[in-house]
């Protein structure tokens, strides 16, 4: 597991990070902001037509099943149970009783974090980790963040195959990792396991030094992004809608003092 | 000319060291030389490479006297990252010079490109000729990090080479790679010079360096002491008394002209041609008429042949295939059997089903199908820490396995989980310590040590272990000649206990002097399993097409048909030639 992208050319995949970036935003704030019950699971359904259109559909849709259903009833029995009994259900579980206003803040709750993970999975399964960083940093984000953001998404995998090769290195001098044995294994594994990684960040350096990461001046980029005329226009309607919808949120919530 | 490299009284001392790492050094190279640095370990050559690069003072502490200009430029005095268009160093670990801001090798190669703003058509033009030039192009998409340690030095050479520094700076190029690739890169660095880059590269291995180099810089404890071309430095007796060594075909012909196969006045050759050529223009007297029409290949046997494996061995395996949950089969039916007193050598290229092999000799994988017995016991019915009372493996990358405070401590953790007593513990580490000369840094930090130092105490701490078959992978790279003549003791003292030893290599020739049975593999399969001794032409072929051959053997088979017995007999005598 790379990164979550998935390779193709369809749909989403085809347009400019920023667009897929302003219209993530634009959907995570419409759900938050907007107080009508529905709105998010509306969107959510909005989502999944896009993630089938991009070819990423069902992949998706593992992820978000395996990913979210423990959250989502979790969330449903604490808040269902523990919300203050204004109008009780039938449903009483020993002395804790389902209330309506618990059921509805749970339902509340969880579509909206189902969208807020919808939404940002389904860019990273149709952007290329690159080309986002890339495409941030054109629009002012430091050179140095973008490498830290490109790094943390590579050093996963990487730090799981340096201790699988740990673990089979100390295994084989007779290490054992049965049962409560484990407890003691933890030097022999965390040591190399961190020395490597502070050696590593040294090596780094250097590094990057020698590939004159630091160096002032041009820069080229391999990667090529396309924006459309189309897509600026766009990007400039969802950023007015987002301006509009913080406005609007705000002017409501002002007013309730007044 | 003027030189391109001018290097004038450079000394420096690493902060915490008693001695200079280079002392008083000056040297001064013309543009398109390629100049080899050779040395024992801690002679002060990856020192003189990352000053030439400005690596250090950059990026070491130390005390630093001198001047270094290279290609105009101050080296000591400019960052690295300015450095780049004048001097391109490759280190000789490549993992530690993966950007990590690259998803594939194709990014990776035109990193540097990029952040020079080096225009994009030019970018791709450059990365696709450096990408070539490696033989990278089909691993273009892949991530650097899921590359072969092969690989990725190939990968971090091309990477430099696309900067086109016209002084190309490289550490130990070939520590990681196969005897193929590095035939390969040695053509491809003559031509670079032939088109002008200065080429100034450190190296342990002789034989490669005597092939490629118009110069070399010979360092001991930091100070040079020779310094001429590769036909009158590397065939230097002072080369022999320091230890450093020759390049095998001079041992060869200074073996053969003690017993005047060789004439008295000719001067020892560096190179296989040189070797062939004095045997060949020694006139064929009488009494040491050509040998018949038999083969090279007849095992003339001057070392004892290999005693027959008795009683059960050690670890067999029947029949078995292994597949990862990718669906790569990576051993396709292999049986096979290591019985006591063996030194066996697991030959193949990068991808053949080594390591995958040796992750079965103690348990760590499990067969898909077919057994694995190891002193009797199935694999799949007992656990890893039980095998390894048998079975010990050192893999390559020592920074996976070194967690102790002090070298001893290090030593002491694999008696202490096989649950001896102290008193045992005490006896096997002391006896791992001597054997592998590491008694005087026995209460150090292991990162304290040299690589090499690292090294061999990675393989102490599994040898104190007292295991019936010590398995080594890749235990050469980075080894000078005298640690690896103490391998090769090591495998001779192994065998006289009964015990055996299975290395894993790309180093040909120590197979040959210290390891007796070559395993060949191929395919997830055992193509050939024989000892030297007994080879014939046919195994000598197979050999041949996959790994290529040591050097005693290529000069056995080129003078088939004119050697003297005596001659054959000495070319085909498997011993430390050092």
């Amino acid at each position: 597991m790379r990164s979550a992208y998935v390779s193709n050319s369809r749909m989403l995949s085809t347009l400019h990070p920023l667009t897929k970036t302003v219209m993530v935003v634009l959907l995570i704030l419409a759900a938050y902001l907007i107080p009508w019950l529905w709105w998010p699971i509306t969107l959510f359904a909005l989502i999944v037509v896009l993630a089938f259109a991009s070819g990423v559909g069902r992949s998706f849709l593992r992820t978000i099943v395996l990913g979210m259903l423990p959250i989502v009833i979790s969330v449903f029995l604490i808040q269902g149970l523990l919300f203050p009994p204004a109008d009780a259900t039938p449903f009483t579980f020993g002395p804790l009783t389902l209330t309506y206003e618990g059921l509805a803040l749970a339902f509340s709750v969880s579509t909206r974090l189902l969208l807020f993970t919808s939404a940002v999975l389904l860019l990273l399964r149709t952007t290329h980790p690159a080309d986002l960083v890339y495409a941030l940093t054109q629009r002012g984000l430091p050179h140095s963040t973008g490498y830290i953001l490109l790094v943390s998404l590579q050093i996963f995998p990487e730090m799981v195959a340096r201790a699988t090769a740990i673990l089979e290195a100390q295994r084989s001098r007779g290490l054992d990792t049965q049962g409560w044995r484990r407890v003691l294994a933890l030097l022999p594994l965390t040591g190399p396991l961190v020395v490597g990684a502070l050696a590593d960040v040294e090596e780094r350096a250097m590094a990057l030094e020698s590939r004159a990461y630091m160096v002032r001046g041009p820069k080229t980029s391999l990667r090529q992004l396309h924006d459309t005329a189309a897509q600026r226009w766009v990007r400039l309607l969802m950023i007015v809608a987002i301006v509009a919808l913080i406005v609007w949120r705000l002017s409501l919530f002002v007013s309730t003092f007044l | 000319m003027n030189p391109i490299v001018e290097l004038s009284a450079l000394t420096f001392r690493h902060t915490l060291a008693r001695k200079p790492a280079l002392n008083n050094l000056s040297v001064s190279i013309p543009a398109g030389q390629i100049c080899g640095v050779i040395g024992r370990t801690g002679a002060g050559k990856s020192t003189l490479t990352a000053l030439c690069a400005g690596f250090i003072p950059q990026f070491y502490a130390g005390k630093l006297s001198g001047t270094a200009i290279v290609d105009g430029q101050d080296v000591l005095a400019r960052p690295v990252a300015e450095l780049v268009r004048h001097v391109g160093l490759v280190s000789s670990n490549p993992f530690s010079q993966i950007s990590g801001a690259c998803f594939t090798v194709f990014e990776e190669v035109g990193f540097g490109l990029e952040n020079i703003g080096v225009p994009r058509d030019e970018i791709l033009e450059r990365v696709e000729w450096a990408l070539q030039a490696l033989q990278l192009s089909e691993l273009r998409d892949r991530s650097p990090y899921e590359l072969s340690g092969g690989q990725q030095q190939r990968m971090v050479i091309a990477a430099t080479l696309a900067m086109r520094p016209p002084v190309l700076v490289l550490d130990e190029p070939t520590a990681q790679l196969d005897p193929q690739t590095i035939e390969h890169l040695a053509e491809l660095l003559r031509d670079l010079a032939r088109q002008g880059t200065t080429i100034l590269f450190a190296e342990h291995r002789l034989e490669w360096t005597a092939s490629l180099a118009e110069r070399i810089l010979v360092l001991d404890r930091g100070e040079l002491i020779l310094d001429g071309p590769p036909d009158t430095v590397l065939n230097d007796p002072l080369l022999r008394e320091r230890e450093i060594g020759w390049p095998r075909p001079a041992y060869l012909a200074d073996r053969a002209r003690a017993i005047e196969l060789w004439p008295a006045q000719r001067p020892l050759p560096i190179t296989l041609d040189g070797l062939l050529d004095g045997f060949r223009a020694v006139p064929p007297d009488a009494k040491r008429a050509p040998a018949a029409s038999s083969s090279a290949a007849e095992p003339t046997a001057p070392t004892p042949p290999t005693p027959p494996a008795t009683g059960t061995p050690i670890v067999s395996l029947d029949g078995v295939r292994f597949s990862y949950p990718s669906g790569v089969e990576a051993l396709r039916g292999v049986s096979l059997a290591f019985g006591a007193g063996e030194r066996v050598a697991l030959l193949g290229r990068n991808g053949a089903g080594k390591s995958t092999l040796v992750r079965h000799l103690n348990g760590l994988l499990q067969p898909s199908a077919g057994t694995v017995l190891v002193q009797q016991q199935d694999t799949r019915r007992t656990t890893v820490a039980r095998c390894a009372r048998h079975v010990g493996i050192v893999f390559q990358d020592v920074r996976n396995q070194l967690f102790a405070r002090t070298v001893r401590d290090e030593l002491r953790f694999g008696p202490r989980n096989l649950g001896y007593n102290a008193r045992k513990i005490e006896e096997l580490v002391e006896m791992a310590l001597q054997r592998l000369q590491l008694v005087d840094v026995a209460d150090l930090h292991p990162y304290d040590l040299s690589p090499a130092q690292r090294r061999l105490t990675a393989i102490a701490a599994v040898l104190a272990m007292d295991v019936d078959l010590l398995v080594l992978d890749e235990p050469t790279a980075g080894l000078d000649n005298p640690s690896i003549a103490l391998l090769e003791q090591l495998g001779r003292d192994l065998v006289a206990q009964g015990k055996s030893v299975v290395v894993v290599s790309h180093d040909l020739d120590f197979c040959f002097e210290a390891l007796d049975r070559v395993v060949l593999m191929r395919d997830g399969q055992v193509i050939l399993d024989r000892a030297w001794n007994a080879m014939a032409a046919p195994d000598y072929a197979l050999l041949e097409e996959t790994v290529g051959l040591p050097v005693q053997l290529q000069a056995a088979l080129a003078l088939e048909d004119t050697a003297p017995p005596e001659l054959r007999q000495l070319l085909l005598q498997r011993d430390t030639l050092m």
